[in-house]
């Protein structure tokens, strides 16, 4: 199977730089399959699972949280704000912040705290159902 | 008399070289502080570069493309962000940036535009406290510690301030760190967003889902929270660097001084040792 160079980057690090086969995302529009020679293509990400099909045919899986995708010739990458493998989410934390955001919704005051609120759930569940995703 | 002096030079001494513990100590830390600081404003270049490059591409390529956060606006206030230090010590670091921003509240000001503030460092929100501009937020000490998501969170507060119509453009008032000698105070527009290559008429071949706007105005946050990220991160290396230079050069200057002084009471041991052997010898003579 042919195959294409992925990177996945945040401000913090670049942390997955490779040749891959395929690579499924979710963007705002549904989820999205890319393999080699995709057309150009750039998309906004939500937070969601990232699942990469490795040149030897592994497959990984992380959770992404929110960003953007753009696929060119040379080459595919994906901005990310935070991502994390699927074996290094640290579930008890992720629970926490789950029911910190939970709190937080519930005593937000005006439209802005609550939009946060809302966004640190996502993530925080993202993160939860990535985890249970692999295995 | 001699002897009572040379117990003020040697308590001065004493004094001199506890200060210069201290001042050792904190070029040491800001030393370390520094080159942690230094890796994490690296790591971040790459995701900035790429991000900055998708948006110029958008920009560029999608036929009609128009943006809130493009266009240039006569009125409305102008938020700036000022980053500073959130402790002293760090010779002209804050009132460096603390001048710049100054002088672009005036200019503002003559304009008849209003100045909002949000102030990034202790010591900046310090300084703007006195002052009669509108701060509208203020985040300390957060220069060691920042994240992703504590840009991301002052990104999207500002974003929700533009889209009601608060605001016409960001600045961002930061100090660059050159290199660990130099640190230069630099003001850097985000928004509208500039320089934006354009060549209207070029067909896209690129597909944006779900459309080029949307797919820019869903970056802008990002994009905000970029700026942030690798600002916050570069003034907070170049205060470390700044106080490691200034903590050097007062390390030095009281190295000078104890030298002065151990010079000083070393003559005056010689004077009264030279005193009281004249007083035994004419002692000694006024008896034989």
């Amino acid at each position: 199977m042919s195959t294409f160079s992925l990177q996945i980057i945040t401000p913090e690090k670049i942390f997955f730089e490779g040749t891959v086969q395929r690579v499924i995302i979710r963007t705002t529009e549904g989820d999205v399959g890319i393999l080699a020679k995709h057309e150009k293509y750039v998309a906004a990400l939500p937070s969601g699972p990232v699942k990469i099909t490795m040149e030897d045919g592994t497959e990984r899986l992380a959770a992404l949280s929110g960003g953007a995708v753009k696929v060119s010739p040379a080459q595919t990458a994906i901005l990310a704000n935070a991502v994390e493998w699927a074996e290094d989410i640290d579930v008890d934390w992720a629970k926490r912040s789950e029911q910190d955001a939970l709190r937080r919704k519930e005593n937000s005051k005006d439209q802005q705290e609550l939009e946060y609120a809302e966004m640190k759930l996502k993530r925080a569940l993202n993160r939860l159902r990535v985890s249970s995703m692999k295995d | 008399m001699a002897a009572s002096n040379m117990k003020a030079i040697k308590r001065r001494i004493k004094s001199v070289e506890s200060t210069m513990q201290i001042t050792k100590a904190m070029e040491l830390v800001s030393s370390s502080k520094l080159r942690k600081a230094k890796e994490r404003s690296e790591q971040a270049v790459p995701f900035f570069n790429l991000l900055y490059q998708t948006m110029s591409e958008v920009a560029s390529e999608a036929v009609g493309f128009h943006s809130v956060y493009t266009e240039e606006r006569e009125e409305g206030a102008v938020l700036l962000i000022v980053m500073a230090g959130d402790r002293g010590l760090a010779g002209g670091f804050n009132l460096n940036v603390f001048r710049l921003a100054d002088k672009r509240i005036r200019e503002l000001n003559t304009m008849g535009r209003e100045a909002v503030l949000m102030t990034v460092g202790k010591k900046s929100s310090e300084h703007y406290s006195k002052t009669t501009n509108r701060v509208l937020g203020t985040f300390d000490n957060i220069g060691e510690t920042v994240t992703t998501y504590t840009a991301l969170h002052m990104a999207q507060h500002i974003v929700h301030l533009f889209q009601q119509g608060h605001l016409s453009g960001v600045e961002i008032f930061f100090t660059n760190m050159v290199s660990p000698l130099s640190q230069e105070a630099r003001q850097m527009q985000v928004i509208p967003v500039p320089n934006l290559e354009r060549n209207p008429g070029v067909q896209s071949l690129t597909n944006y889902e779900p459309s080029p706007e949307a797919v820019f105005d869903s970056l802008i946050p990002q994009y905000l929270a970029g700026m942030l990220y690798c600002t916050i991160v570069d003034t907070y290396a170049s205060e470390q660097a700044a106080r490691r230079m200034a903590m050097e050069n007062a390390t030095d200057n009281a190295q000078e001084m104890i030298d002065d002084l151990s010079l000083k009471y070393n003559r005056a041991r010689q004077a009264s040792i030279t005193q009281e052997l004249t007083e035994i010898v004419s002692g000694a003579n006024a008896q034989g």
